[in-house]
This record gives C-alpha cells, sequence and structure tokens, in this order.
C-alpha cells in the first residue's frame, strides 16, 4: 500500500485544487453591465449637428492621403482628436471579408486601415484594435488583404475573432423591428472609440454594400439569418451597434459580381474617401449614382431601402440634397 | 520490483531516447500538419512515418497506389534484415505509447502467467487477411497498419480532444479576467497550437470529427489491452510487426542464450514481447526472433547468469521454430477467406453500380472513378487533418463496408476552401502558381488524391449544388435570401438569381375577407378610380405583388465546393445541398 495515495494526501489534494478553483472563481470576471452587454463606444460629442456632414477627399491617389485628407476635411482643425481622446480604447472594424489581394476590390485598402490606426494612435489611442469576422476563411482574409501586417505594422492588436468573445445584444430599441437579439463581437462593444472602414462594392441582395452593411463583421451567429428582409435588419443592427465613426473606401469600387468578386476587372478606380459620423449619411451620399461610378440601371438610391430606413430611426440623412460636404 | 541486476546497457538507455526523439516528431507532426504552409514546403516530413512504413509500400503495390516516395519504406526494409523488428522497439509511434502507458499504469502488474503463446500467430493471419483483398483493390490494411492508427487515433481523436480541454480552460481563465489569458489564447491560435476557429465557420468551433470516438476507443483497447500482455497489439495482432519478424528471420544479428543459462524464467516472464522460451531439449532458453523488438532490456536486466547477448552471429534459419507461424492449413485458410472478403466487401460498395449515385464527396483531385480512389486510400486521416476548415470526416459504411473511414466532405461542418493552398504572392502575380493547390493530396502518401494546380482545382467537379426547392428560402417560404449566391467563391458566380413577381407573404397573412376587400378595390381602381377614402384603404394594406429573387444553380460553373450549403441559412439540412451530380461534365465557359 506504501505507493497509494494517502487519504490525508489525498484530501490535501482535494483541498488545494478547491482553492485554486475558489481563487479562479474569485477573480473579476467579465460581466455585462447592467442591462447585459451594450455598446460601449462614445457618440460624437455633437452627435445631432453632425449627422448631416461627410468629409470628402477625391482624386488622390494615394489612399492614405486621401483617408487623411477626408477626416482634416470633415474635422477641421482637430482631425481625430475630434473624437479619439487621450487613453481611449479603439476599436477599427475594416471589411476584411474575402481572401483576396486589395487589387480585386473586395476588401479595405490596407494602407487606409493603417493611416487611422496611426493617426488614432498619435491622438493618444492607449491601444487600437482591429478585427472582422471575415466571410471567407478568416486567417487568408487576414492575410491576403494586406491589413493584418499593414495595421501591425503601424500599432495596432489584429486578432481573428474567437467564438466566446461574440457577446448576446438584446435589441432593445424601441426603433428596432425585427431583430431580437444577436452576439456581437466584444472588441466593438468595449472600445471607448469605434471605428467602421467599409468598401464600395455592389452586393447580390442589399444592391450596394457601404458602411451599414459594413457592421454585419460585428455580428456572430448564423449571419445567413440577416438575409431575409435585408434593409430592415441592417437598419436595426444600425441602431444598435452604432460606430463612432465611419470611413468609405472608395478608392477602388466593384462594379460587379460582388460582394466576393476575385477578378481585378470587376473593379474600377475612383480615388475618393469619404467620411462622416454617421454611416446612414455616408452611405446615402455614396450611394447615390451621381456620386460613384455604379453601373448603369445598376439602383438608384431609393432602392437602396436600408438606407431610408437607416434615416427614419434617426441615424442619418438619406437625402443627398440635405448632406452638407466638406471637401 | 523490477530493479536491473546490472546497470542498464547503453543501447536500452539509447533506444528510450529514440522511442521519446520518434514519438515527439510524430506528436509534432500531427500538430504542424494543421498547419498549412508547413505542409505545403515540407511534404515529405509531413508523411514521414507512412512512406517509411513497409506495409503500407507492399499494400500500395498490391492495390495499385504506389508512389515513388514510399520507396523510403526500403530503408526499414533493410534495417529489418539487419536488425529484426527494431522499428517496432525503437520507432513505431503506436509501441512507444504502448510502452509510456504501460509504465504509467501497469508497472507492478504481475503477468508471468499470460504468456498464450499461440496468440501471436494471429498477426500473420491478419497480414494475409489484408493484403489478400488489397489484390483485389482494396487499400483496407489502413484499418490494422499501426502508423494509420496512431495517425487516426493521434490526430482525429486524442489532438481535438486536447485542443478542446486547452481551449476550454484558457477559455474560462480569460471570462475570469485572469491576465495573459487572452493574449495565450490569440498566440496559441495564431501558431496552429490550438484550433484556428475563426477559419471554422458556425458548424464547428474546434476541429472534431465523425468517428473520433472509435479512433480513441481502439487506441485506449490497444494501451489497456496490455494489462494482459505488455504489447498486446504488437505480439499478437500487428500486420507490420509479422511484415518486419518475417524479415528479421534471416538476421545475423539478434539476442541469443549462452550455455550459462540457468532456466530462471526470468527473460521469459519479463520480456515485453515474450519473445523467450525453453528450448525442446531443454538445456537453454532460446530467443523467437519473429518476437524480439531489440529492446536491450533482456541482455543486463533480466538475466541474472550473464547468459543473453544481442549480436552478431550465425544468420538464422528461415524456418522458424514451431508455434511462431500458423500452420500452412491455417494460412491458406486465412489467404481464401481474404480471397473471398475483398469481393464481398466490394459487392457491398454502391459506386460500382452508378458514380452519380454515390452519396461520398470526395477531395478534390481524388481518383476516378471511386474504386481506384478505395484501392489507393489507407484511411490513414491525414487529409481530414491537414484540411484547414474541419470539412474533410472519415465516412461511415453509407457507401459500404469497403468506404469505412475514407475521406468525405462534411459541409455542413466545413467546406473546400477555393484558396486551399493559395499563397497571396499567386494572387498578386495575378495566376495561380504551378505548386499544388490542394493540400489534402500535399498530404496523401499513396496519391489516392491526385496534386492539382490551382487552375486545375478551379476546374475540378467535387460534385454540384443542387437547390432543394421544399427548403430553400424564397422557393419554399418566398423569403428574400441569395446568401448562397452572395458566399459562392467562383468569381464569375456558379449560383445566380431571377426575379419574380409573388404574393406578397405579409398580404397572404391577412384574414380572407381583406384580401376579397384588396382584389375588390384593386379592380375597382384600374376599372373607375377609387375615392380618397378608398385609395387610403388600399394604401394601409400590404401590396399583393412582391419581385423576388430566385436563385437557380449554373451547373457548368459549379465545383461543389460546399460553401452554399455552408452558409445556407435554413435550419436543418440546408436548402442548397452538393450532390455528386455530373462529376464527369467538363466545364464549358
Amino acid at each position: 500500500m506504501k505507493h497509494c495515495l494517502s487519504r490525508r494526501a489525498f484530501l490535501r489534494s482535494v483541498g488545494a485544487a478547491a482553492c485554486g478553483a475558489a481563487a479562479m472563481a474569485g477573480c473579476a470576471g467579465k460581466e455585462p453591465g447592467p442591462g447585459g452587454w451594450r455598446m460601449k463606444a462614445r457618440p460624437h460629442p455633437d452627435a445631432d449637428a453632425w449627422k448631416a456632414r461627410i468629409g470628402l477627399a477625391r482624386g488622390a491617389a494615394d489612399p492614405a492621403a486621401a483617408v487623411r485628407t477626408a477626416i482634416e476635411k470633415l474635422c477641421d482643425p482637430e482631425g481625430v482628436r475630434t473624437f479619439v481622446r487621450e487613453g481611449d480604447l479603439v476599436t477599427i472594424k475594416p471589411n476584411i471579408g474575402w481572401s483576396h489581394v486589395p487589387e480585386m476590390g473586395a476588401t479595405v485598402h490596407p494602407d487606409i486601415v493603417a493611416e487611422v490606426v496611426r493617426l488614432c494612435l498619435e491622438a493618444g489611442a492607449r491601444e487600437v484594435k482591429v478585427f472582422d469576422n471575415s466571410v471567407g476563411t478568416d486567417s487568408k482574409c487576414y492575410e491576403f488583404s494586406g491589413i493584418e501586417t499593414a495595421a501591425r505594422r503601424a500599432g495596432a492588436r489584429v486578432s481573428l475573432c474567437a467564438r466566446h468573445r461574440f457577446r448576446t445584444v438584446s435589441f432593445d430599441d424601441p426603433r428596432v423591428k425585427r431583430l431580437k437579439q444577436w452576439p456581437i463581437y466584444e472588441d466593438a462593444l468595449s472600445a471607448d472609440v469605434f471605428i467602421n472602414i467599409a468598401v464600395a462594392k455592389v452586393h447580390n441582395l442589399s444592391y450596394v454594400t457601404l458602411c451599414m452593411k459594413n457592421l454585419m463583421g460585428t455580428q456572430g451567429g448564423d449571419r445567413g439569418k440577416m438575409h431575409q428582409e435585408i434593409h430592415q435588419n441592417l437598419a436595426d443592427l444600425n441602431v444598435v451597434v452604432h460606430p463612432t465613426f465611419n470611413i468609405l473606401d472608395a478608392t477602388r469600387v466593384m462594379i460587379t459580381n460582388g460582394p466576393g468578386g476575385g477578378r481585378a476587372e470587376y473593379v474600377v478606380r475612383a480615388d475618393t474617401v469619404v467620411c462622416g459620423t454617421s454611416a446612414v449619411t455616408v452611405d446615402a451620399w455614396g450611394a447615390d449614382p451621381a456620386n460613384l461610378p455604379w453601373p448603369k440601371g445598376h439602383h438608384d438610391l431609393a432602392a437602396v431601402e436600408h438606407i431610408a430606413l437607416g434615416a427614419a430611426a434617426g441615424l442619418g440623412v438619406a437625402d443627398p440634397g440635405q448632406i452638407e460636404v466638406s471637401a | 520490483m523490477a530493479r536491473p541486476t546490472q546497470p542498464r546497457h547503453p543501447l536500452h538507455v539509447l533506444r528510450v531516447i529514440a522511442q521519446l526523439a520518434f514519438f515527439g516528431l510524430f506528436a509534432g507532426l500531427v500538430i504542424l500538419t494543421a498547419r498549412g504552409t508547413f505542409v505545403a514546403a515540407h511534404p515529405y516530413l509531413a508523411q514521414l512515418f507512412f512512406i517509411s512504413d513497409p506495409l503500407i509500400l507492399v499494400g500500395a503495390l498490391l492495390a495499385g497506389g504506389f508512389t515513388a516516395s514510399l520507396l523510403a519504406a526500403l530503408v526499414v526494409v533493410a534495417l529489418s534484415l539487419v536488425a529484426p523488428r527494431a522499428y517496432c522497439g525503437w520507432i513505431c509511434p503506436l509501441g512507444t505509447i504502448q510502452d509510456i502507458v504501460d509504465k504509467i499504469l501497469f508497472r507492478r502488474r504481475n503477468r508471468s502467467k499470460n504468456m498464450a503463446p499461440r496468440l501471436r500467430q494471429i498477426k500473420y493471419g491478419l497480414l494475409v487477411l489484408v493484403l489478400v483483398p488489397a489484390i483485389f483493390g482494396l487499400g483496407v490494411f489502413g484499418w490494422f497498419d499501426p502508423v494509420c492508427i496512431a495517425t487516426r487515433s493521434f490526430g482525429v481523436a486524442v489532438y481535438p480532444m486536447a485542443d478542446h480541454a486547452a481551449r476550454t480552460a484558457l477559455i474560462a481563465a480569460e471570462e475570469r479576467g485572469v491576465p495573459g489569458a487572452a493574449g495565450a489564447y490569440d498566440w496559441a491560435r495564431r501558431h496552429h497550437l490550438l484550433t484556428q476557429e475563426a477559419d471554422l465557420k458556425e458548424g464547428s468551433q474546434w476541429a472534431g470529427y465523425r468517428w473520433a470516438w472509435a479512433f480513441f476507443a481502439l487506441l485506449a483497447a490497444i494501451v489497456l489491452v496490455q494489462a494482459y500482455q505488455k504489447r498486446f497489439w504488437c505480439r499478437n495482432l500487428c500486420p507490420l510487426g509479422a511484415l518486419l519478424g518475417l524479415l528479421g528471420s534471416v538476421s545475423p544479428f539478434r539476442p541469443r542464450v549462452s550455455e550459462k543459462c540457468t532456466k530462471c524464467d526470468r527473460c521469459r516472464e519479463r520480456c515485453k514481447m515474450g519473445a523467450f522460451e525453453p528450448a525442446p531439449g531443454g538445456e537453454k532458453y532460446r530467443v523467437v526472433v519473429q518476437e524480439c523488438i531489440l529492446c536491450y532490456a533482456c541482455e543486463r536486466a533480466f538475466c541474472p547468469a550473464s547468459a543473453i547477448h544481442v549480436g552478431l552471429g550465425r544468420p538464422g534459419s528461415v524456418r522458424p521454430v514451431p508455434h511462431v507461424l500458423p500452420s500452412r492449413r491455417a494460412f491458406l485458410g486465412t489467404a481464401l477467406t481474404g480471397a473471398v472478403l475483398g469481393p464481398a466487401f466490394l459487392l457491398d460498395q454502391r459506386s460500382r453500380a452508378k458514380e452519380e449515385s454515390n452519396p461520398m464527396l470526395r477531395p478534390p483531385g481524388a481518383l476516378r472513378p471511386d474504386p481506384e480512389f478505395l484501392a489507393t486510400c489507407i484511411r490513414c486521416g491525414e487529409c481530414m487533418r491537414v484540411c484547414p476548415t474541419n470539412a474533410l470526416h472519415p465516412s461511415g459504411i453509407e457507401d459500404g463496408i469497403a468506404g469505412l473511414w475514407t475521406p468525405t466532405f462534411v459541409y455542413n461542418i466545413g467546406y473546400c476552401d477555393y484558396f486551399c493552398a493559395v499563397r497571396k504572392e499567386d494572387q498578386e502575380r495575378g495566376g495561380a502558381a504551378e505548386r499544388a493547390a490542394n493540400l489534402c493530396a500535399t498530404v496523401c502518401p499513396t496519391g489516392a488524391i491526385r496534386i492539382l494546380t490551382q487552375a486545375e482545382k478551379e476546374e475540378w467537379k467535387i460534385g454540384t449544388a443542387v437547390l432543394d426547392k421544399s427548403r430553400c428560402l424564397p422557393w419554399a417560404r418566398g423569403e428574400s435570401c441569395l446568401t448562397c449566391e452572395e458566399q459562392c467563391p467562383v468569381p464569375e458566380k456558379a449560383i445566380s438569381h431571377r426575379t419574380v413577381e409573388v404574393a406578397n407573404n405579409e398580404w397572404l397573412k391577412m384574414p380572407q375577407d381583406r384580401r376579397h376587400r384588396y382584389e375588390e378595390l384593386e379592380a375597382r381602381r384600374d376599372r373607375e378610380g377609387l375615392t380618397v377614402v378608398e385609395e387610403a384603404e388600399l394604401d394601409a394594406m400590404p401590396p399583393k405583388m412582391q419581385p423576388l429573387t430566385l436563385p437557380y444553380v449554373l451547373r457548368e460553373r459549379c465545383t461543389g465546393c460546399g460553401v452554399c450549403e455552408n452558409v445556407c441559412p435554413v435550419d436543418g439540412p440546408s436548402g442548397i445541398r452538393v450532390g455528386r451530380l455530373q462529376t464527369q461534365e467538363i466545364r464549358q465557359d
């Protein structure tokens, strides 16, 4: 019996294990705030006045310069300091949805993401995180799009989504019509400043995919279920997941076989970057066939219902005539 | 109790080190095989244990899955001719895991009464039984090959279990705010030490496989049956051990018992292979060379009289001692059984009747027609391990017993990645590279999955997506969807849609009298116009008709990759599923 565990030794190890478990349980766990998980990002201090404004950079061949210009135009004179404060946690959600290189125009240009990361860090952000819940095989999307490398080099923390970090958010805002609840990625919820960067593409169901649709990358769960009455669902999503700032990368526009694409000839150059505090307003400008080279007869602005529904929920301006463009 | 009478033989120590090193290499390869870049860069290293396995070489020669890399097994053949079954004692990962478990669980167990020497004949029977069907085109020797067993068990069952356990612990720590836990989890995922779960879609959160329970049970049985005999599998069942033992029969290098033997019986009791037995004359013990795995424990650890010496000497007789090999009658009987079972298994296989009705969706590049694949595939599970989306799984007997554990796609878990082995620079150059585009083929040791370039892979039809109009949301319920078209990875899209006018669901939900009222108002509006009040009443009701986009499959573009089936939001079986239709068709555009 000499080799057997004595009763005393057994009890001792059980006790130690119990203490360890208790210590772990005692650690400050990740708990949602009162009322469950909520979006923490600060809105713009003067959100209502800013709702109708967009910043526009046209004609710059360098995407980084273009995004800088667009932000400077809109946020004169403070730049990103208008919404990023010293010590903020900033999360950026670019479109990293597809395993294609930047030339295919399926994902945001890496230089734009890197530039925004840099600007936020210069403005004193404590940390900048970058993520997207990709459509394609995620690690390939991160790599091929060039965003992982570029953002990391610029100083951001880039990580692939982990299933357990999606937190169920209840969509209990009275403006929400269809969605009840949805898992939303923690990095989007916990940031002080949440920046949404979309790429301009045609979409087989929602006509175009711009800033409003780009927020689907914060969602976990079965996103195919967003596709029934997609316009209302997108408006609902935008009510609950509200970015501090939105940027639309239209340096190139995918004009056919979107949103996946996969050939360089599906893409035309437009050398345009738009930004604003309201995704709806940025999208209203971007979806307007007068502003971007959408194929002739592909859609008119009224057909892109989610923009109008978003505006009806008070998120922005759907009428291009009412948008104040700083260019 | 097992105190050595003398210090251990240096080669005994070296053997233990070699075992641990080879097992470490094996385990490392199991983990690294999940990393596409490693596999693509070092295909032969990834296949190392398979291409050095003589049973796979012989089986492949018989069944038709021969590839030049399998000639690496000749090294082990040569080794076995001079050092009988040293492979089993020093290299084989399945042998090492048995030794490890034995040391942990059974080291004090007295098994000296459980000799049962006749059981040892079974392995020769099994060798014949698995190789004879190979002649008939069945690569089922992989069911019993120790390297295949170890790879399946560790890659498809043990690793996913350990992965899940580690993952659960790290997540629990992270959720409790333990500093560094989240970072450690991300780091491990990024380096593929844990499953890169982001690459797995809704079907699974960590790599898990069908039949994993069976592979784990088989491994557990093999290590636990040692409660009866040490290395029970190696002694009695292993067909590779049988083959190597036969090769080693002629070896001049072996343990020999000298005249100093006192017949104390310790060697017989302690040898983990039961390789010692009293010689017929009764004056001393002798070694059954077909059983010895050259572990070097006997020379110093067992024999108090120092009567055992491992070394060179007169080459052994090709005729082994009695009771080692089965009798000629038993041998012929087994061969005959194999000759009956081989064709019998194939009779059971539906694919021989009609290729298109075969339910198995094989990896891209898999040999066609399916019987050729069944002959060549050794059911090792490497392709399942490397598949980046966890889409390949061992099949059951849907396609007959002959198809058991061959790879098949399970599209509600993963899909065949359009860019499986594509690198960023390939896309940047704007063209497909000449290198292997299907990782499953890169690790396949027998060429059952042919290597395809990206251009070939884009042309390869695994199957064809078929819409199930009774489940597809637009077709069955009049709801818009098109998730399948959105995510179809073929650039020009193998799924398209047409827009039709259909009755609006909201309108249909109105009570019948309201619907009649609507139709009445509408008809009157067209005939004579409505009053303002009636106009408002009509406007308040949902419109009767709505445009609806109905998806359809352009089958000549479809590769059968399964993305559509994977992402379809229909609960239960998807509204679009890949079947093995028109696999022989050539793409036209």
